[in-house]
């Protein structure tokens, strides 16, 4: 007797709300151009902060901590019902999922079938849980919104997306700051692996807002830039700090032989992933990227797949000097010293950092590469670090489809998590 | 040494925080206009006017559609309306912000129809202490 063959996983379907478009067509082209989504910002009303620039989310206004006052576009439709739990990236998460599903050729829905799970990741809602918590505090916890819990804590795109698309196979949340939603599609690969479930919706989202992203600045991690080429450049000599973004991604993930049964569309294989911990610092990377180093080579021998074969890195770095470092060093030692060269780029250069919702938009951008033949380039690298020797950064993107594709995602507290991804099987 | 004299309040006395309008800003202004003359005369008719627009606003299953017809009294708000249990608790949370009342669990549970709701609210007005 033989071994039955693993269970592989591919991705069918994908959805977009991000600062470089709405749709996958809008995404793609952006990714090709090297047009950035970064927008100018002032938050608070207050112009002396050193933060000028994020990622933002067009046509969709959720700034205000009332659902009623939210617009989105016309042609996704909340119930009242739906927008009630929802915190404002919930917005963003329901059209994007609502896109995903569509893409897969499931635009009937999940309802029901205990097969299709659902896995996301997000911060849940700072501005929602401050606006309720000041609200009880004023009425000395006498009164408050009924939904105010759903709504906001982290977990609230789990509870509502769930609800609202009527996912039976399985629902949970995953907290690993910017690792998080890397997380979410590395578990949902093991999952399908297992047998548990045949598919899972993998969503990734965070709200571009004061609550959001100036205690990123707290820390002294965000760039002061006003000129976006000049903010968010990873990987240059000159990088001081990331920018902040919002939005939503949504991903389908479903057994090869469940979307070769219906026909599905194929964009990827998810053939394998890895992470690890540092064990170092709160927040900071080791400074030689050691934990990175393990959970590429873990996510490498997962696929099977050796460095010489991945044509493609898409790297973590948020345009930090630490983190871009430490990442630079890492790939260094993964590729570099084992004669391997694969071209490396960083699309937070175009997006901003969506911290929770990096990890699985990045793993979509990959899924981009893969089934529509490029590799973005470094937008804003103008003269690459010193750490960086030996590293192929192209400046712009490039028309060719890489062989199998490397998914960095770096977390607070030492999360790493990589994922890699190639063309799917004949 | 507590300092803060309100925190010997015991929690059954209700702190009775002055009405927020801020809810209200969505509304139409024959709405806020109803509002306005009902915290001054808490005349039937401003009553129904709000408890209505209040009513369709909350409706979780009909976003947007405005229903032409003022809801009659006995319509149900779970059975006809579409309400939930979560629907009719922000309902509530809603009217105790703008009345600036306190409701109880217990008397969110006793109310079925759209007549059984405004005679509860209108009930709540009178015991309230007169507007300034």
């Amino acid at each position: 007797m033989t071994a039955p063959a693993p269970r592989r996983a591919v991705i069918t379907g994908l959805g977009f709300i991000t600062p470089i478009g709405n749709d996958r067509a809008g995404v793609t082209a952006s990714l090709r151009a090297g047009r950035h989504g970064l927008a100018a910002v002032e938050f608070l009303g207050n112009a002396r902060l050193p933060v000028h620039l994020a990622g933002v989310v067009r046509d969709f206004a959720v700034e205000s901590p009332s659902c009623r006052d939210w617009t989105w576009p016309a042609r996704y439709e909340i119930a009242r019902e739906t927008l009630r739990g929802l915190a404002p990236h919930g917005v963003f998460a329901l059209c994007a999922t609502q896109q995903a599903l569509a893409d897969a050729g499931l635009a009937g829905g999940v309802a029901g079938d205990e097969h299709t799970g659902l896995f996301c990741a997000s911060a849940g809602s700072a501005l929602l849980l401050h606006h309720q918590l000041a609200q009880m505090h004023a009425v000395r916890g006498e009164r408050g919104n009924p939904l105010g819990v759903v709504n906001s804590v982290a977990g609230t795109l789990n509870f509502t997306l769930a609800a609202h698309f009527g996912v039976t196979g399985a629902v949970c949340g995953f907290v690993s700051a910017c690792a998080s939603s890397s997380h979410a599609l590395g578990y949902a690969l093991d999952e399908i692996r297992l047998g548990r479930l045949r598919r899972v919706i993998v969503v990734g989202a965070e709200e571009h807002n004061a609550e959001t992203v100036l205690p990123f600045a707290a820390m002294r991690a965000l760039s002061p830039q006003r000129d976006a080429r000049l903010a968010s450049r990873p990987f240059d000599a000159a990088r001081d700090g990331f920018v902040g973004a919002g939005g939503a991604v949504a991903l389908v993930l479903e057994a090869a032989d469940l979307a070769a049964a219906r026909s599905a569309r194929v964009y990827a294989e998810l053939a394998g992933w890895g992470q690890s911990a540092e064990g170092h610092s709160v927040a900071m990377s080791h400074p030689e990227g050691a934990g990175l180093r393990r959970a590429m080579e873990h996510a490498l021998a997962d696929a099977a797949v050796p460095p010489a074969e991945i044509d493609y890195v898409n790297a973590h770095a948020t345009s930090t000097p630490v983190g871009d470092r430490a990442e630079a060093l890492a790939l260094r030692a993964v590729f570099a010293e084992r004669g391997a060269r694969p071209r490396v780029s960083s699309t937070k250069g175009l997006t901003g950092h969506p911290l929770s919702l990096a990890g699985v938009m990045e793993a979509a951008f990959c899924a981009l590469a893969i089934a529509d033949g490029f590799v973005p380039g470094n937008a804003h690298l103008v003269t690459p670090d010193a750490a960086c020797a030996g590293l192929d950064l192209p400046m712009a993107t490039l028309d060719f489809a890489p062989r199998a594709v490397l998914n960095n995602s770096s977390g607070f507290g030492g999360s790493n998590v990589c994922h890699v991804l190639r063309p799917p099987q004949q | 040494m507590l300092t803060d004299p309100l925190a010997w309040a015991p929690v059954s006395t209700p702190s009775q925080p002055p009405p927020s309008t801020a809810a209200l800003a969505r509304f139409p202004a024959e709405v806020r206009d109803a509002y306005e003359r009902l915290r001054a005369t808490r005349a039937p008719a401003d009553l129904r006017i709000v408890v209505q627009a209040a009513l369709r606003d909350f409706m979780p299953k009909r976003p947007g559609a405005p229903v032409a017809a003022p809801l009659a009294d006995e319509l149900r708000l779970i059975e006809d309306l579409g309400f939930d249990s979560l629907a009719v608790a922000e309902l509530v949370f809603f009217f105790e912000d703008l009345f600036g009342v306190t409701i109880q669990t217990q008397e969110i549970l006793a109310l079925r129809t759209v007549g059984e709701l405004s005679a509860f609210i209108a009930g709540k007005l009178a015991a309230a202490p007169a507007p300034a």
